[in-house]
Order: C-alpha cells, then sequence, then structure tokens
C-alpha cells in the first residue's frame, strides 16, 4: 500500500522547480521585492538602435552551477540519511518495550539467560557507547547479528538484496511505462469512455492493500488454475543462469510484479494525467496550434514534454512507497527478498535484522531519489540554467 | 480566451481559490464600476451567501453520482459498525461456542459468507473488523491531518533557520514511505489499536504537510498577506486569521481521501502481525486466511470478503473526497 | 493577397454554471483588407481576444459561431480540418503574448520557429539546413543575435520573448498578422521598440495586420484604423486619429480620456474622469514645506542566486505634507523596494537614514507597527490585496483590529469607506471582493490603510491593474485626498502621464539610483537627464500613427 503522498489526485503537482521565472514564490527567496530585485538589471538605455545585437533591455537570469545545487541535494540527502540511521538507533532502544523482555516474553527465558542476552547484544553498556559501537558498525558495514538467524545481518541482507531488486526494478520499470503511457492518453481523451475505464480502474486498484491483490492473484492463478507458481524465485535444483532457469524465474516474477505494478500503476496514471491537464490550457498549445500542428503533433511535441517534468519527480517519491509495499508482496509469495526478511525479522520479533532491514530499505529510497533530483535537473531546462 | 486581467474577472460560481488562471471566467464581465450596489442589511447578505454556497455545493456534491454511492455505503458501514453488538453479539467470535459449526463452509444460506478455519461466520467477523478498521482509519487520518497541517504550514510560513529546520523534516517525511516507518514504530510498541493508530498517524502526515506547504506558499506571495504586514500584523495574526482558514478547505477534503490510505495501512501493519491480534480488524482476518493458506488451499470466501469490504469503504471515501476536493477547487471539475 | 472580414459574427460560450451561456460577441462586422491596419480596443471582457481566435478558428470547442468569417473569401467554416491547418501561418499569423507562457518553456526557440516551416514549407524551405537559414535571417530582421536560437524562453527577456515570436509570426511570409496585446507586461521603452519594429515589417512586406489591446494608444501608434469593443459588441470604428482625438461615443471619450497627454495644461493635475471625487474643504490643502518622510543615502542590497545586488543606491528623497510625490521608474529600477524600504518592511543598508517627522525609523516589532499607522502602503493589484473570503467590513477593520484599536469601531470603518468614496458605505459593508469591479475593491484597499488615520500613503501603482475607464476615477481620489485630508502620498508608477496628472513632485529612477527629482511641470516639460528624455519619447501618443510614421 501506502506511499508517502497517497493521493493520486489532482492536487499532486510537486512545486516546479523555478517553474515560470519572476512570479513564482521560490521558498529560497520569499521576499516579492527581492523577485523584482533580481530583474534589477535592467539595462533599459541600451535602446539605442546602434548596436542591434543588445538592443534588449534586461539580460535574463545566467545559470546557477550545478555544482551548488548537487550539494544541495547531497546535503538534503545526507541530513535525511543521519535522521535514518539516528531513527534506526533510538526506534529500537529507546521507545517503551524493552526489545530483551518482548523476546523473553515470546520464548519463556529465565533471568540469568536474559542478562546474558544483554550482553550478547551490548544492551548492557550505557546508551551513548551503544550508540558509538552501532555508528561504528554502520560504517564498517557491521549491523550487529540477527537474533533468529544467527547470521550476520549484514550477510543476510546481502543475500536478499539481489531479489528484491530484481523485483521491484521490473514492477518499477513497467509501472512507469504503463502509468505514464496510459495517463498522457486518459487526459488527452478526457471524458471519454477510454478515460473512464482506465480512471475508474486505477481508483479501484488504488483502494485495495496491495498484499490483497497478491492473494486474489496467488488464488486464481495459482491456485485454482495452476498456471503460475505460488511461491520462491526459482523452482528448486534449476541452475538460474541457463535457459531453463530464466525462463523459470520470469514465470515466478509473473505474479508478485502484478500485485506491486497494479497499484503503483494506477497512481502514475492519476499523476500524469493531472499533470497533462494541467497544461492543456497554456498558451503554447494555442501557439501550437495556430501554427498547424495536428492534435497529436501539439500533444506529442509540446504538452506531454512539460507534463513529464513534474510528473518525474512525483514518480520517483512513488517508487519509495514500491518498495515498500514489496514488504507485504514477498511475503505473500515467498520471494527470496529484504521484504520476506523483513517479515520474518517481525515475526521473530527479530530487532538488529529488522534495524538492518530498515536501514538499507531507507538507504536505496534515498539514493533513489537522489537521483531522481540529478536527473530532473538535466531534464529540465529552467532548473539546469535557471 | 479573452485576455482577462484578474483585477477584472469574474470569480467562478464558488469563491474559493485557487484558480488563478480563470478558466471559468472568460470573456464575461458585465460589471463596470456602476453601483451595482448590493442590498442593504448586511448579516442578512451574508448569511444568505452563506446559504447559497451551501445549496451550490450540495447542488454539486449531489450531481456527482459515484460521491452519492460512496456516501451510502460509507453510511452502511458505518451503521453496522456501530450496530455490531446489537446485531451479532460478541459470543458469536467466541471460538469454543462454535464448536458445532462446519469450519471453512463455503457461502450458503446457513453461512451468508462462509465460515473461518475456527467455525467462526466471516460475516460476523467483518461487522466487528469494521469497528476497529474505520476507527484507525478515521483516528490515524485526524492525528496526521493535524500534524500535517502545523507542520505544512510552519513550513510555508516561517523563513530561515527555523523554517529550514521543519522543511528538512517534512522533506524527511515525504521521501521515507510511511509504511516503512510505521512497521518500525509499531514493531517496537506494545501491540495493541493505539499503537497502530499513532504508528499510522505519526508517519503518513508527509503528503498532508506537502499539501498544506504549497497552498500556504501560494496563499503567503498573496498581496493581502503583504497587505497584513504592512497594516501592522504579526505571525499570529498571519498565521490564524490569513493562512489556517484558507488551508483548511483542503485539509478537509484531504482528510476524506487519506481516511482510505489509514484503511490500507492499517489492514497492511494487521497482516503483517504488527496489529493487536486479539481484536477483530479486517487486516487480521486477512492475516489469519494467510496463516491457514486459505488462498492456494480454494478457500477463496475466507480471501475474498474482507478484501472486498476493503475495497468497498476505501473506494466510498475516495469518491466521497474527490467530491469535496471538486467543490473547493474548481478548476478540477472539468475533469 | 488576402483580406479577413467578420460578418455579422457572434460567438457565445456554452457554459455549464448556472450563469448559463456566455455571450462573448454579438454581431460584430469589421473588414480588414490585403495590406491595412487594423486595431481593435477595448478592456478585459470585451470579447476582442475571443473575435481574433475565430479568425483561425481556434476556439475552445464550448464556443459557437455565429455570422461568418471569410479569409481570402473562403468562410473558415467550412475548410476541412486539414484545409484550416494549412491556412494557420501559412497565410495567417498570430503574435501572441511572448512575454508571457506562449512560448514552449521547454524547447528552444530557434526549434519552435523551424517547427513552423516544417508545417508550412512552401516549396521554399524543403531542407533542414534551408530551414536553419530562414531561421537565422528571421532572428536577425528582429535583432536578434544568432544564439538565441538555442536559448530557452525563460533565458530571455520579455522583449526578446515578443521578438522571437514576431520572428515567428514572419516565417511562413504570411499575408495577414494578428498581434494579441503584442506589447503587455513590457516597458514603455521596449514597447516603443517592438512596436516599431512591428510595423516597420509589416509595412516593408504589405502584410496585413490586425492588433488589439487594451491600450488605445498604442493601437492608435500603428494602425490606421480603430475599432473599439465592448461587452462584446462594437461601439465606434473609424480612422485611427477620428476615433482618439474626436471621439463620437461616451465610452471612447473616457477611453481616450485615461491617456494623458503630457504637456497638455488641461489634464495637469486633473484627471480625466466622469466621476470625479469630491472636493470639501473650503481651502483645500496644498503641498507645504514641512518634510514628514525623508531618505538620506538610502542603499538596499539582496542576495540572489547571483549573489548580491543593489537595488537601491543612495537615494534622497522627501515627501512634505500635502505632497503627492511620483516615483517613476521601468520594472527593475528598484523603485518597489524602495517603497517597501520606507515603510520598514525592508532591510537597507548600513548607512542609510530613514526618519519620520523628523525622528529615524524605529527598529523594535512594536514601536514599528505604531509608526505603520502613520504610514500606509497600497498594494499593486487589488485584487489580490484583498482576502477573498472577508467582507468589505472585515477587510477595512483588520488594521484597527491588529492595531489594537477598539473604539468606534464602526464609525472609523464607515468613515475610511466614505473618505475613499465608497458611498453609500453601509452598502458595501458585507460583500466580499468577488462582487465588487476592480475599481471599487481599489477603494476598499484604500479604505483600509485610511481607517488607521495615516498621514502618508504610499501606493505602489495604484491603477495598473485597473482598466482605463477606471484609472481617473482612482486617481482624483488620491487628489482628494490630498485637498480634503492633507494627507502625503508617494506613488510608485512607470506611468509619466499619471505624474503629470496628479503629482506635484516626480522622481525619475533608473537601476536603483535617482536621476531626475523635481516639480513635475520643470521636468515633463523641460526634462534634463537623459534617461526622462528617452522614457518621455517612448511613451505612446493618441493617434497620428506616431511610431509608423516617425521611423
Amino acid at each position: 500500500m501506502s506511499t508517502p503522498t497517497h493521493d493520486p489526485h489532482s492536487g499532486d503537482r510537486p512545486d516546479r522547480g523555478t517553474g515560470t521565472a519572476n512570479q513564482g514564490t521560490d521558498p529560497t527567496n520569499p521576499s516579492p521585492a527581492s523577485a523584482k530585485g533580481s530583474a534589477a538589471t535592467a539595462d533599459a538605455n541600451s535602446a539605442k538602435p546602434a548596436n542591434p545585437a543588445t538592443v534588449d533591455m534586461d539580460e535574463p537570469p545566467a545559470g546557477g552551477s550545478f555544482a551548488r545545487y548537487f550539494l544541495r541535494k547531497l546535503g538534503g540527502a545526507a541530513t535525511s540519511m543521519v535522521l535514518v540511521i539516528v531513527l534506526g538507533f533510538f526506534a529500537f532502544r529507546m521507545l517503551p518495550g524493552d526489545p530483551v523482555l518482548k523476546i523473553a516474553k515470546e520464548r519463556p527465558m529465565s533471568p540469568a539467560q536474559i542478562a546474558e542476552l544483554r550482553s550478547q547484544y551490548g544492551l548492557d553498556k550505557p546508551v551513548i557507547v551503544q550508540f558509538w559501537d552501532y555508528l561504528v558498525g554502520i560504517v564498517t558495514g557491521d549491523l550487529g547479528e540477527s537474533y533468529v538467524y544467527r547470521k550476520s545481518v549484514s550477510a543476510l541482507i546481502g543475500e536478499y538484496l539481489g531479489p528484491t531488486l530484481l523485483l521491484t526494478a521490473t514492477a518499477a520499470v513497467i509501472a512507469i511505462v504503463l502509468g505514464l503511457w496510459l495517463g498522457q492518453i486518459s487526459a488527452w481523451r478526457r471524458n471519454t469512455l477510454f478515460d473512464k475505464l482506465a480512471s475508474s480502474t486505477s481508483l479501484i486498484f488504488w483502494s485495495v492493500p496491495t498484499f490483497w491483490l497478491g492473494l486474489i492473484l496467488l488464488m486464481i492463478f495459482g491456485g485454482t488454475l495452476q498456471w503460475l507458481p505460488t511461491g520462491g524465485m526459482i523452482t528448486p535444483g534449476l541452475d538460474p543462469w541457463s535457459p531453463a532457469g530464466i525462463i523459470d524465474v520470469i514465470k515466478h516474477l509473473i505474479l508478485p510484479v502484478i500485485s506491486l505494478v497494479a497499484v503503483v500503476y494506477a497512481q502514475f496514471l492519476m499523476i500524469m494525467r493531472a499533470s497533462l491537464l494541467e497544461e492543456m490550457n497554456e498558451d503554447y498549445l494555442t501557439t501550437a496550434r495556430a501554427k498547424g500542428l495536428t492534435e497529436d503533433e501539439v500533444r506529442r511535441r509540446h504538452a506531454v514534454p512539460n507534463a513529464l517534468l513534474p510528473t518525474v519527480t512525483v514518480v520517483f517519491l512513488h517508487i519509495g512507497g514500491l518498495i515498500a509495499g514489496a514488504v507485504t508482496v514477498e511475503a505473500v509469495f515467498s520471494w527470496p527478498g529484504l521484504g520476506k526478511l523483513t517479515f520474518e525479522a517481525i515475526r521473530g520479533p527479530d530487532l538488529p535484522l529488522l534495524q538492518g532491514t530498515f536501514v538499507v530499505f531507507s538507504a536505496i529510497i534515498i539514493v533513489m531519489n537522489l537521483a531522481a533530483d540529478i536527473v530532473y535537473r538535466f531534464l529540465d531546462p529552467r532548473v539546469r540554467r535557471a | 480566451m479573452s485576455a482577462n486581467t484578474p483585477a477584472e474577472a469574474a470569480p467562478g460560481p464558488s469563491s474559493n481559490e485557487p484558480n488563478p488562471r480563470g478558466s471559468e471566467t472568460r470573456g464575461s464581465d458585465p460589471r463596470t464600476s456602476g453601483r451595482a450596489g448590493p442590498a442593504v442589511d448586511g448579516a442578512k447578505l451574508v448569511r444568505e451567501r452563506r446559504m447559497n454556497n451551501a445549496k451550490k455545493n450540495w447542488a454539486l456534491f449531489r450531481s456527482d453520482v459515484p460521491a452519492l454511492i460512496g456516501a451510502v455505503v460509507l453510511l452502511f458501514f458505518i451503521v453496522i459498525a456501530i450496530a455490531a453488538p446489537l446485531i451479532a453479539p460478541a459470543s458469536m467470535l467466541d471460538v469454543t461456542k462454535q464448536l458445532d459449526v462446519p469450519r471453512y463452509a463455503p457461502p450458503s444460506l446457513d453461512h451468508p459468507l462462509g465460515t473461518d478455519d475456527l467455525g467462526r461466520e466471516l460475516w460476523v467477523r467483518i461487522l466487528w473488523g469494521a469497528r476497529v478498521s474505520i476507527l484507525v482509519g478515521v483516528a490515524a487520518t485526524v492525528m496526521s491531518m493535524i500534524i500535517g497541517t502545523i507542520m505544512g504550514l510552519a513550513a510555508g510560513h516561517f523563513t530561515g533557520l527555523f523554517g529550514g529546520i521543519i522543511m528538512r523534516i517534512v522533506d524527511f517525511f515525504i521521501v521515507l514511505p510511511s509504511l516503512l516507518l510505521a512497521i518500525v514504530l509499531s514493531s517496537v510498541l506494545e501491540r495493541g489499536v493505539f499503537t497502530i493508530v499513532v504508528a499510522i498517524g505519526l508517519t503518513s502526515w508527509a503528503s498532508t504537510a506537502r499539501i498544506v506547504r504549497s497552498q500556504t506558499l501560494s496563499v503567503e506571495s498573496r498581496l493581502y498577506i503583504e497587505r497584513a504586514r504592512i497594516l501592522g500584523a504579526g505571525h499570529f495574526h498571519i498565521l490564524f486569521r490569513h493562512l489556517l482558514p484558507a488551508v483548511m478547505p483542503l485539509v478537509l477534503a484531504n482528510t476524506t481521501l487519506t481516511v482510505g490510505g489509514a484503511i490500507i495501512a492499517e489492514s497492511t501493519l494487521s497482516f503483517l502481525g504488527l496489529g493487536d491480534t486479539s481484536k477483530e480488524s479486517w487486516g487480521t482476518i486477512l492475516k489469519n486466511s494467510m496463516d491457514v493458506s486459505a488462498a492456494t488451499s480454494g478457500y477463496w470466501w475466507y480471501v475474498l470478503t474482507p478484501g472486498v469490504a476493503i475495497l468497498l469503504v476505501v473506494l466510498a471515501f475516495t469518491m466521497v473526497g474527490r467530491a469535496f476536493e471538486a467543490i473547493i477547487n474548481p478548476a478540477l471539475r472539468s475533469r | 493577397m488576402t483580406d479577413l472580414q467578420f460578418e455579422n459574427v457572434s460567438i457565445t460560450y456554452r457554459s455549464s454554471s448556472d450563469r448559463g451561456d456566455v455571450v462573448a460577441v454579438e454581431d460584430v462586422s469589421l473588414d480588414l483588407p490585403a495590406g491595412a491596419t487594423l486595431g481593435i480596443a477595448g478592456e478585459s471582457g470585451s470579447g476582442k481576444s475571443t473575435l481574433i481566435m475565430s479568425a483561425l478558428r481556434l476556439l475552445p470547442k464550448s464556443a459557437r459561431l455565429e455570422g461568418r468569417v471569410l479569409l481570402g473569401g473562403q468562410d473558415i467554416r467550412e475548410l476541412s480540418f486539414g484545409q484550416i491547418r494549412a491556412v494557420r501561418w501559412a497565410q495567417a499569423s498570430i503574435v501572441f503574448q511572448g512575454a508571457l507562457h506562449s512560448l514552449n518553456p521547454v524547447r528552444e526557440v530557434g526549434s519552435q520557429i523551424i517547427e513552423a516551416l516544417e508545417h508550412h514549407s512552401k516549396g521554399t524551405w524543403t531542407t533542414p539546413q534551408k530551414r536553419r537559414d530562414r531561421m537565422f535571417e528571421l532572428l536577425a530582421e528582429v535583432n536578434l543575435e544568432t544564439s538565441k536560437s538555442s536559448a530557452y524562453p525563460h533565458e530571455l527577456s520579455g522583449g526578446q520573448k515578443q521578438r522571437i515570436m514576431i520572428a515567428m509570426a514572419l516565417a511562413c511570409e504570411p499575408d495577414i498578422i494578428i498581434a494579441d496585446e503584442p506589447t503587455t507586461a513590457l516597458d514603455v521603452i521596449v514597447q516603443k521598440q517592438i512596436l516599431s519594429g512591428l510595423a516597420r515589417l509589416v509595412a516593408e512586406r504589405g502584410i496585413s495586420l490586425l492588433m488589439i489591446s487594451h491600450d488605445l494608444a498604442v493601437l492608435s501608434a500603428v494602425c490606421a484604423n480603430l475599432a473599439i469593443m465592448r461587452h462584446g459588441r462594437l461601439v465606434e470604428y473609424g480612422p485611427s486619429d477620428e476615433v482618439c482625438l474626436s471621439p463620437q461615443e461616451d465610452y471612447t471619450k473616457q477611453l481616450a480620456g485615461a491617456f494623458p497627454q503630457i504637456g497638455d495644461p488641461e489634464s495637469r493635475l486633473n484627471p480625466r474622469t466622469l466621476k470625479p471625487a469630491e472636493v470639501v474643504r473650503a481651502e483645500p490643502f496644498t503641498m507645504t514645506d514641512e518634510v514628514v518622510l525623508e531618505a538620506k543615502n538610502l542603499s538596499v542590497s539582496f542576495d540572489t542566486r547571483r549573489g548580491r545586488e543593489r537595488a537601491v543606491r543612495g537615494v534622497d528623497l522627501q515627501l512634505r505634507k500635502a505632497e503627492i510625490l511620483a516615483v517613476v521608474g521601468q520594472s527593475g529600477s528598484g523603485k518597489t523596494t524602495l517603497a517597501r524600504s520606507l515603510l520598514g518592511l525592508q532591510e537597507v543598508e548600513a548607512g542609510s537614514q530613514l526618519s519620520f517627522a523628523g525622528k529615524a525609523l524605529p527598529k523594535q516589532a512594536k514601536a514599528l507597527r505604531a509608526f505603520r499607522r502613520k504610514v500606509q502602503m497600497i498594494l499593486q493589484d487589488p485584487a489580490g490585496s484583498l482576502n477573498p473570503k472577508r467582507s468589505v467590513y472585515e477587510a477595512v477593520v483588520e488594521g484597527l483590529k491588529v492595531q489594537g484599536i477598539r473604539d468606534q469601531e464602526y464609525e472609523r470603518v464607515i468613515g475610511a469607506l466614505e473618505a475613499a468614496e465608497l458611498t453609500p458605505a453601509e452598502d458595501y459593508l458585507e460583500s466580499i471582493p468577488q462582487e465588487l469591479s476592480g475599481g471599487q475593491r481599489q477603494r476598499v484597499v484604500i479604505a483600509g490603510a485610511l481607517a488607521l488615520d495615516p498621514q502618508v500613503l504610499i501606493a505602489d501603482e495604484p491603477v495598473a491593474s485597473l482598466d482605463a475607464s477606471v484609472r481617473g476615477e482612482i486617481l482624483s481620489l488620491f487628489l482628494a485626498l490630498k485637498k480634503n485630508l492633507g494627507m502625503s502620498a508617494l506613488i510608485i508608477t512607470h506611468d509619466l502621464g499619471l505624474a503629470w496628472n496628479i503629482a506635484d513632485t516626480v522622481a525619475v529612477m533608473k537601476r536603483g539610483e535617482i536621476v531626475e527629482y523635481g516639480e513635475v511641470d520643470r521636468v515633463l516639460s523641460d526634462p534634463q537627464h537623459e534617461y526622462t528624455q528617452e522614457l518621455l519619447a517612448a511613451v505612446p501618443r493618441l493617434g497620428s500613427q506616431s511610431l509608423v510614421r516617425n521611423e
């Protein structure tokens, strides 16, 4: 289910970077007069026809440096990462509910065993020392030892990371292509049967929990029809790199990917649709029509490129939701990935493992968003050179 | 397509912002500066205006068939949730009293929605589950709306170091999926309905904050805020007399939309085993069905019914929410 | 060559709202013979844009057209979509308001020009290379460097974007060019460049020009014939000079009167309006020597993306009791920043001295609040200055509430509204801004300031966003406030005519500095500084097709 912005409707347009030059509200530069100030280079007296090339007045703002932009975004990502790490530590230690007592509640243990467990996980040391150990551990890639698996958390995560990336990346690509494509057609043919069908289907998909959709698919195609395997990533014994193995993995992929895609593509469709609708009254489309372009050309060459830009940012934000959705889907389909690992960790409860998967999941999402910000800068000339 | 200047553009049917492009205002403004004077009695005029607005909004809502259906569905579920103890006494959920009921009975006249692995009637579980699911959905939403509105207003209004810090916090919560944070929170807190509410409420406010922040920024750039400053107003006056009223309609519409998300979040957390196992909720039923592999064993009703209940309620909230949104934002209406 | 004829054209917008269908244009007949120039003037909502869009069948689907639009004798409604696409741009092209959003923000402007050529190669621009050459040729025609072809719209200034629009319109050698408010949002000097450039290019090629604007002077400077539209109807039509200089209809007279002829003694300290504000004082106040607000060596800088910029540099100003001072300058000259600094809304550089009634401007929040009772400011756009949800009463009383003035609230509000000539004040108390016209809104804003009983009013472009016919009313109100209450006013404007109409003194600002400062009569009739002269020369005059003939 839930994505950070669970609202595929309308109002979900990102603030458009520096958007329309002087009349926007630039949060970094809030004084209305300073907007005027930036145009203060008005070179109004260069009106002499003698020098035709410089006839015009105010030279518009020159570009800001990429390095500055990059550093700002990097700083943001780093702050988020630090918050995640701090949260990862304190959430698991400072909140009510002693983790060891919690384990003790699930399994009968003597006070001596509890004390031993405490020292084993370093829980008897002062918090500040624990935090230091934790930080050192993160830097050196040591995320502690899993209570349940009795293995190093980093090793476990390394083992389970690949399948998750395979699953989420496949789902993301399909969802983006499908959602954006259907979304733009939907917006362009607003209120037609196609639009109504596409919009209502996506609303329905948007209204169900991802894991439930998985269960239903599992029931129909895995249970009743028996067309596709019901769990795992590969039939035991097959070599994943052999042709038969690859086909087998693809077969295992189909159902979990559909479950993930169904919920997320719906959101992309809604965002793209809203974003394109927003562009449809823009004056430059009238210019394009007046130039004699066909409606199709107007859409493809003018409206869509503009609508795509704000969509990109939101789409990348929703990818985080897709990764979170992997937790339940992997549990439903026993997909051997980080989500399944998280699920096992919750069942344990296996707090070091849960902490590890949380930090790694968050890191992946933060890096993705950093990448999105950088890609965006190259896509949008207004951000690139403004 | 007339090039209306905002000054004279006739506003759309609703007085609400924001409609800067004035899609409804094309080519008509019969008014000039002449005294097309309003009536004399001011208080009456205000009352009439409110009445008219309410009527207009109701007419708009009524013309939205999906929203009406959604409202009826919601009403139905709320009624059965409240009346659950009257319709089906709690003893019907007591496993020890269901020994003579067949397990895994498919839907039939005797068992309208079938029974589960312990012989409990699914319709009774759905009934009782509605209480927790809807309660959690609404309570978590209220919590996240309050946090989101405060954070969004602060992020949009304040500048400087304080504003920057708030902004970073909001960004952090926007980037990280709320489910992930909710899992962490609810796995370290005591299991219980309250924990679920807190876990969802504390982690899902970011989208509200984002909407409120962008609305605040757009209102903040309006001249009437500058005018208030010129008149000598401070933060308190601007925040509570101008900004809060301006974002409130948006927040309210968003509330309805968010409840759906919170209900799904509740079911997901329960499904992961983070819910209160002693209380019925739709997510818990789905978790039970997963535990007995109902999906692959042919007990389709066990999986289907709770999911359909979630779908109906979430869809209903969404439909109603979209109608509210269209009412406060006329620009969306043509969509 | 192609004629464009509108025959009894009516255009109605079907509307789903309860207001029913909206008639945008009603029974308009106009004729644009080949090679002619025609201007259509009208305020917002007059239907002029709707009318010209119908010429290329660019109206939205909700519009219904009656009557005939003939392009080269051919009814455009009878053309297939393919045919109309071929006509667009090749026979008739449009110069949109380039300064706004008429260019695709994410494509290079050169490629947007080439796109038009691709669709109408006319057997001439058949290869990419030829099209590129043509594009460079066009840029040269409109005095733009060829390097600008790879710029994105946001990298160009308003004037440059407008040049691109003109180059684009010329691209396929059309017979008719339709210009839609081509100089709105541009400064006077740039406006003059654009207009004279457009007029020259059109005249050289024998292209017919149909131009619409809200600005009568702009049209009369370029077009031979003028049509005046109001509420969708044609009010008056005739040769430019006749319409402007000896208008027949009241409405036209009002429009024409809104453009002050600088140097014309009749409009000096006398803005022309049908509804002048009343001067009630037997002995009206006149300018005194008592200085109320003073700035010495005022400098303001901002941190922008490009580092620190000085918006105001070493400005000295004095505002005396019952004086109206006009600060004139183009956008970006720092005049708004200057006004904000005078109110203490803007941080100033060290060394700047601001004083009110001989005392330095306070710094603490509380004292600043008290100070703002004395000095009030009116912002540019009355529609934006009022919270759309608050009634007139709430808007006017806001200042009293903020300042903690509790006694005689009602009386003060009524008094302020009456002083702002919104009478009978009681009728308006519960109206919300959307129920008021632009002029009425501006009166409410002024009343909001007057309620605090200020000694100084600072007004930022108080009439720029109002229709021409309302302009005179508001200006005469400022004059009346000075005469009745002895109020001082500092008015920020880009419009020299406004200074001529109401100001006692004028300060001309350029790039943050005051280049000329003195009595209005002296400065405007005998400008010393080159920049003042240039500004004066760029003000479009009514009638006489001045820009076409002078060039």
